[in-house]
């Protein structure tokens, strides 16, 4: 069977035995085919970038908000709809994870409440980290915790910035304008 | 019929002692700044939806607390987001009372928790009427012709 689907890889696999007939070793032989890389904007990030200091620098910006309050969403969706983001909400870490799939047009930034059950925020974030690579969303916490620990943790976990609850519009432009600089950076690089 | 500008000034006087009194805080202030022509029931809306959560919550609460084994995990959780939705939109005298059930919990003190839950019912009851009350104003301020005023 080994042999069949390397065939069809068109590759070849051989054993070799010694001299009194036992198998030694397997040898493989694959072909591949060099991806060409190409220099591909995360979502074109730049026009968010260089924007002169004004809130046209949210327009447009794909926004998935993840809080399993609804009083909340509603207060923070229209937050981030004022500073010109476009905004889909979810209530749990599960709905996040699907609505970031593969067949699902890419969002620029993940707005995530740490504290959600079942899954919660430091866990989502782990796996968007895995799993999209390449098409990494810009992860921003949301909590009403000042504890440096969890600051902290935010950031091992991979998370680009954190806000403070209950959330205020000034903090909210200032820390999403910081991580989109920061990520323009890591761009231009 | 009271002259539009007599209602105002109602309001004005309203809204001005809800916030002395520590009712409401700035994050009621941010809510009413969000509400614009693309949303012009946004306050209205995000309250009620606020009223009916804390009544499921203050019923799970009333619950979990009438269990012979106490989960005060469970507990903490309803708490905790009482506090949040509280938060989001101002009730600061509630937010107030769920950061002293939240250590009641974590001591898993039952009489401290069951006074907490009576203290947080009060509170929210006390800024519910409120908020009614202040609704009822803008109303008649609108059907008499005239304009909210802007609190700064």
């Amino acid at each position: 069977m080994c042999k069949k689907l390397v065939q069809m890889m068109q590759g070849k696999i051989w054993m070799s035995t010694n001299s009194q007939g036992y198998i030694q070793s397997t040898s493989l032989v694959l072909r591949f085919q060099i991806q060409q890389t190409f220099n591909r904007p995360m979502f074109d990030l730049t026009n968010f970038i260089d924007q002169p200091k004004s809130n046209s620098i949210f327009r447009g910006l794909q926004v998935i908000l993840a809080d399993d309050d609804g009083v909340n969403r509603m207060v923070t969706k229209k937050l981030l709809e004022k500073l010109g983001c476009q905004v889909t909400t979810v209530s749990s870490g599960f709905e996040c994870l699907s609505s970031l799939g593969p067949t699902m047009s890419p969002f620029h930034v993940v707005i995530l409440d740490l504290h959600m059950p079942e899954m919660d925020g430091f866990e989502v974030a782990t796996r968007i980290r895995k799993f999209r690579s390449r098409n990494r969303p810009l992860i921003i916490a949301l909590t009403a915790s000042a504890e440096e620990q969890v600051w902290e943790r935010c950031l091992q976990v991979g998370m680009n910035g954190v806000i403070r609850k209950p959330v205020l519009l000034r903090g909210l432009e200032i820390e999403l304008r910081t991580v989109l600089q920061r990520a323009g950076e890591r761009l231009s690089s | 019929m009271a002259a539009v500008s007599q209602l105002q000034r109602q309001f004005i006087e309203y809204t001005t002692s809800l916030y002395n009194e520590g009712y409401l805080d700035d994050q009621f202030t941010q809510l009413q700044k969000l509400q614009d022509e693309s949303n012009p029931e946004f306050v209205v809306e995000v309250v009620s939806l606020f009223f009916e959560d804390s009544e499921k919550l203050l019923n799970n609460l009333a619950t979990a607390l009438q269990q012979k084994i106490v989960d005060y995990k469970q507990v903490d959780s309803h708490v905790h987001q009482f506090k949040g939705s509280s938060s989001s939109i101002g009730a600061q005298r509630v937010t107030n009372v769920c950061v002293h059930f939240r250590n009641y919990c974590e001591e898993k003190n039952l009489d401290g928790c069951l006074r907490c839950l009576q203290q947080v019912k009060h509170e929210y009851i006390l800024v519910r009427n409120k908020l009614e009350t202040l609704f009822r104003l803008e109303q008649q301020i609108v059907q008499a012709g005239g304009s909210i005023p802007m609190m700064e």
